[in-house]
């Protein structure tokens, strides 16, 4: 897949999933870091990141594997695009 | 007066994923109880189980059970061509025991140093029963009234009762209803040393029955009011006319011995859909082959319909027991028998037990063009369910 398509989906998955209003999800851009607690966050909380975990899971047929740490790639949308990318071109 | 129909099925069972798997293996008389192979049986009496034996779809984060409940969830929605607007006031009724149980043992197991398996502690936030049918409304977006019920075998029935009267209140136009129950070894191992399971697949109404087997699947109904079906063109299965729902209070896990308790759930839902027990011609019986369920469901049918032509048959004699799941696939099971105009046999009845005194069919699928037909579900301690289906008008 495409990065801005990864990308895309993301935004709906916030706002089918995890609730967000469709505008602030539209207004979010790839750097916008995720976790709660962070400046200029959109304050994702580990409930939220367990339900977007499954999402994509399921979304993108990937399995996100527990015992590697996950963090980095749920710092922003950037990072998380390029990770789903990454793994559903084979990587 | 507001009628209930069924516009939407979807299951998962032990011969696969959907209905129509569903539908082939019961018409065709196959059984499904096999070796356990999610569970160590090692030294048990009983060894077998019927397990759904494909992969379930779903993120492995959610419960088995969660799965198999989204599942059939997702189908039901989509046969009924429910697109995601319409779905937003629909209400989610389900009947559930185990919940995320069997996550919830691999991580106990873990801790008590005996599982193999590497135990996620979050599968713990699901192992209550409202799981299901908070992962089914979040996931499909279903925003009317949610309610999870659970009276151990008869939850899945409970279930469409409760839904019915829903609908015919007036209180919702739609409704997604069903039960779900994956193996868990509570219930395995429970049953297994109350000595109520069979070393061989069931066999009920037999003489020789030794006991159940335990199963497990999800199915799930999308009921609605006529008017409202008729409104949309949707195509309707049949009417759920009408329940009985009682209790024994007798006991904890015995029926009642002479199975009022069964019995006025019958009558109940007869008397509920404005019907006469000879307007009655199938009845898909709670039927679990212990030795007193099915003495007691006889003697009560009898007491209600008389011993002659109504055809009694048992579909848990090829899936098993589904647990909470039993009352909404049996229900599934006696719509579509009304649909095809074939009645599911009760396989392995080899030799009928002389106190039943009704035509079981046994061994093959029979052909009958019935116009209403009941699905008996009765749970442990006497909470007994009676729903009543009509055939759809054409």
């Amino acid at each position: 897949m495409q990065a801005k398509e990864v990308l895309d989906e993301l935004k709906a998955i916030l706002v089918s999933r995890l609730k967000f209003d469709p505008r602030r999800a539209a207004e979010m851009t790839a750097d916008t870091p995720l976790p709660k607690g962070i400046d200029g966050a959109i304050g994702l909380d580990s409930l939220d990141f367990i339900e977007l975990s499954i999402a994509i899971e399921e979304r993108f047929g990937v399995v996100l594997d527990e015992s590697e740490d996950l963090a980095p790639h749920f710092a922003s949308l950037d990072a998380l695009c390029r990770f789903i990318v990454d793994r559903t071109n084979g990587g | 007066m507001i009628r209930a129909v069924v516009t939407g099925l979807g299951a998962v069972t032990p011969f696969g994923l959907g209905v129509k798997t569903y539908w082939n293996g019961l018409a065709a008389g196959l059984c499904a109880i096999r070796p356990v192979t999610l569970l160590d049986t090692q030294g048990l009496r009983c060894r077998l189980a019927a397990e759904v034996p494909e992969v379930i779809p779903g993120s492995r984060r959610r419960s088995r059970a969660d799965r198999l409940a989204l599942a059939a969830a997702v189908e039901a929605l989509e046969d009924a061509h429910l697109e995601r607007a319409e779905r937003a006031e629909v209400a989610v009724v389900v009947g559930a025991v185990g919940g995320g149980m069997f996550e919830a043992e691999e991580w106990y197991w873990r801790e008590a140093g005996r599982g193999a398996v590497e135990p996620d502690r979050r599968a713990l936030g699901a192992v209550l029963p409202w799981s299901h049918a908070e992962v089914v409304a979040n996931a499909l977006g279903l925003y009317g009234p949610r309610e999870t019920l659970t009276t151990a075998c008869s939850s899945g029935a409970a279930a469409l009762a409760v839904a019915s009267e829903l609908v015919t209140t007036g209180m919702v136009d739609l409704v997604l209803a069903g039960g779900v129950d994956a193996i868990t070894r509570i219930c395995y191992l429970g049953f297994n040393a109350l000595k109520l399971l069979d070393p061989e697949p069931c066999r009920p109404f037999d003489r020789e029955r030794r006991g159940m087997s335990i199963g497990e699947g999800a199915g799930f109904f999308v009921l609605e009011s006529a008017e409202h079906a008729a409104a949309r063109g949707a195509r309707v299965y049949a009417e759920l006319a009408g329940y009985g729902m009682t209790s024994d209070a007798y006991h904890v896990t015995s029926p009642d011995p002479e199975g009022r308790g069964m019995a006025r759930a019958m009558v109940e839902a007869l008397t509920r859909s404005g019907l006469n027990a000879a307007d009655v011609g199938y009845a898909n019986a709670h039927g679990t082959a212990t030795p007193q369920n099915d003495r007691m469901e006889g003697l009560a049918l009898r007491a209600v319909f008389g011993a002659e032509g109504l055809l009694v048959s048992s579909t848990k004699s090829m899936i098993g027991h589904t647990m909470a799941a039993a009352g909404s696939l049996e229900a599934m099971a006696t719509v579509l028998a009304l649909v095809h105009d074939v009645i599911p046999p009760t396989v392995h009845l080899d030799s009928p037990d002389p106190e039943v005194a009704f035509d079981c069919v046994p061994h093959r699928a029979r052909h009958a063009a019935i116009e209403h037909a009941i699905s008996n579900s009765f749970g442990f301690g006497g909470q007994n369910v009676t729903l009543l289906f009509r055939r759809a008008c054409t």
